[in-house]
């Protein structure tokens, strides 16, 4: 009798066997995986993209850690943060059900939902690197089928996408590994604008004591949006990055 | 004591206008027109070195919850046509459904098709869902945009409340290419004074260039954009070979006059057509 306890974490299957003696087990590693793949140091290059902010902060806009805050509230709430968490949704959704039309109409939509090139750039290249890194380090046939339907689409993966389709393939239920999502997300935007404005660590920190009710309320809204609802309502933040393509001084790919 | 009186029952209206161009001996000519209450279309004399104007008149004076508008223009393969419309269209405040907004362009090989209606103005707590697709086939052009307007803000009216749904769809020989959604619902009022949302703006904008050539012009489009009035934002990127411009507005005349400016411009270096627009619009 083979003791699953003792089986390499990274190549055990997705934990939807769900026997009882497991399931704490089971929720720590995908409280791990979710660290990891959701971590600053996860090779997506996201330390490269600031979703505009370094024009916004040229601008003024953006100038000390509450204007920073209530900055990347916004986003995640009425910008890229609320059509990825739609998506995310269902995405994760469609691989939990093995639904593979609602999957790839979801990830067509994800994929030419483009509000700006710099914004596209960040939300492919983040993808693309996410797969490719799980591919070599944590290998497994039942997600590479799903990210390769959307190759097959001539499409790319969104970050979003990426994400979604592998927690759920690797059975991390929706609602932790949404609000990892999100939080990574304003982390992310946070870390840029701790770098651009600049402003100390421990400002960047407040911001994001500040971001986590907004990360909770909009993880938790999400699955409630329907699909035909989806869409954003920060056209300022598409402005800053339409405007950053032309700014003088750059540090940021976006 | 107040005494709660229902509303008079009103028929809901489901106008449409189907509009189609062919080339034919030279020129472009009508190749298919039907339209429903409200809507209605009008083909005026057109200037010198136009190609033929559709103009759509909806003769209900603005939408009600769950009133509907199709409206559908082509242009087949080889000709040109410009659309527009010769008013705003208003949006007014309802807690009925939603009204809908379906606009269908298409393009054959050869064609090249102007959208250019007039802006859409939500009354406070007015509901609107529109989506404009277009399909275009080979090496159709198509400059399309639309405008909207939250609140009657020349009368100090803002949009506290209600649904402001703005999507666009395009489809090249088929495939879906580029989409884009604003979903603006429920307390509006705070988004819309958001610094990161709309900034303090009362009206946006959207104005693409699809087809050969429009990505080249993403210089001669910034050029156009590089004063605009105070109070108006206008950024110009290319997204999958689409020319993209977005709009915000804090004040809807200096915007919209801005936008008929940057639109007669390109129309000129995209479609080669006159650098001005329809009389109407300045009315």
């Amino acid at each position: 009798m083979v003791d699953t306890r003792t089986m390499d974490m990274t190549t055990a299957p997705a934990m939807a066997d769900g026997a009882p003696g497991l399931r704490g087990e089971s929720a720590r590693q995908s409280l791990l995986r979710l660290l990891t793949w959701l971590s600053p140091s996860f090779p997506t290059g996201g330390f490269s993209y600031s979703h505009g902010l370094e024009y916004a902060v040229e601008e003024g806009l953006v100038a000390e850690w509450r204007s920073l805050a209530g900055w990347v509230s916004a986003l995640v709430e009425h910008g890229a943060g609320r059509t990825d968490a739609v998506l995310f949704c269902t995405i994760h959704n469609a691989v939990a059900t093995d639904d593979a039309g609602a999957f790839d109409r979801a990830a067509e939509i994800a994929a030419v939902m483009r509000g700006t090139r710099e914004l596209a750039l960040e939300s492919t290249a983040q993808g693309a690197a996410f797969l490719t890194t799980l591919r070599a380090a944590w290998p497994d046939p039942a997600r590479e089928a799903w990210a390769d339907r959307i190759a097959a689409s001539g499409r790319e993966a969104t970050h979003a996408v990426a994400v979604a389709l592998a927690a759920a393939a690797a059975g991390i239920a929706l609602a932790p590994a949404l609000a990892a999502f999100l939080h990574a997300f304003a982390a992310n935007i946070v870390s840029a604008g701790v770098r651009l404005v600049p402003l100390g660590q421990t400002d960047g920190q407040r911001a994001l004591a500040a971001l986590e009710p907004v990360v909770l309320r909009c993880a938790a809204a999400a699955p409630l949006i329907p699909l035909d609802d989806i869409g954003g309502r920060a056209p300022l933040a598409d402005w800053t990055s339409l405007r950053h393509e032309t700014q003088y001084t750059r540090l940021f790919r976006s | 004591m107040p005494v709660s009186v229902p509303a008079p029952a009103r028929l809901r209206v489901h106008g449409t206008a189907e509009v189609a161009f062919r080339h034919a001996d030279g020129a472009s000519r009508l190749a298919h027109l039907y339209q429903h209450d409200p809507l209605k279309v009008l083909f005026p004399t057109v200037p010198a070195g136009e190609p033929p104007w559709a103009v759509l008149v909806t003769t209900s004076g603005g939408m009600v919850g769950g009133d509907r508008l199709d409206v559908r223009a082509e242009v087949r393969d080889g000709a040109e046509a410009l659309v527009t419309t010769q008013a705003a269209e208003k949006v007014y405040r309802s807690a009925e459904p939603d009204c809908l907004m379906e606009v269908a362009l298409a393009a054959g090989p050869g064609g090249a098709l102007e959208w250019l209606p007039q802006e859409t103005i939500l009354f406070d707590q007015a509901r609107l869902r529109r989506t404009t697709r277009a399909d275009l086939s080979g090496d159709a052009r198509l400059m399309a945009g639309e405008m909207l307007v939250f609140g009657r803000t020349a009368m100090g009216e803002r949009f506290r409340r209600g649904l402001a749904r703005d999507a666009w769809e395009i489809r090249r020989d088929g495939r879906l290419v580029w989409a884009d959604a604003q979903h603006l619902d429920g307390g509006c009022a705070a988004v819309l004074d958001d610094p990161a949302c709309y900034g303090g703006a009362v009206a946006t904008g959207t104005i693409l260039c699809v087809g050969p050539g429009a990505a080249g012009l993403l210089d001669r489009a910034r050029d156009l954009l590089d004063a605009p009035p105070d109070g108006v934002r206008a950024a110009a990127g290319i997204v999958e070979d689409i020319l993209l411009v977005r709009w915000l507005g804090r004040e809807a005349r200096a915007m919209r006059g801005a936008y008929g400016a940057f639109w007669a411009g390109m129309r000129e270096a995209f479609l080669g057509r006159p650098a001005r627009l329809p009389r109407l619009w300045h009315v």
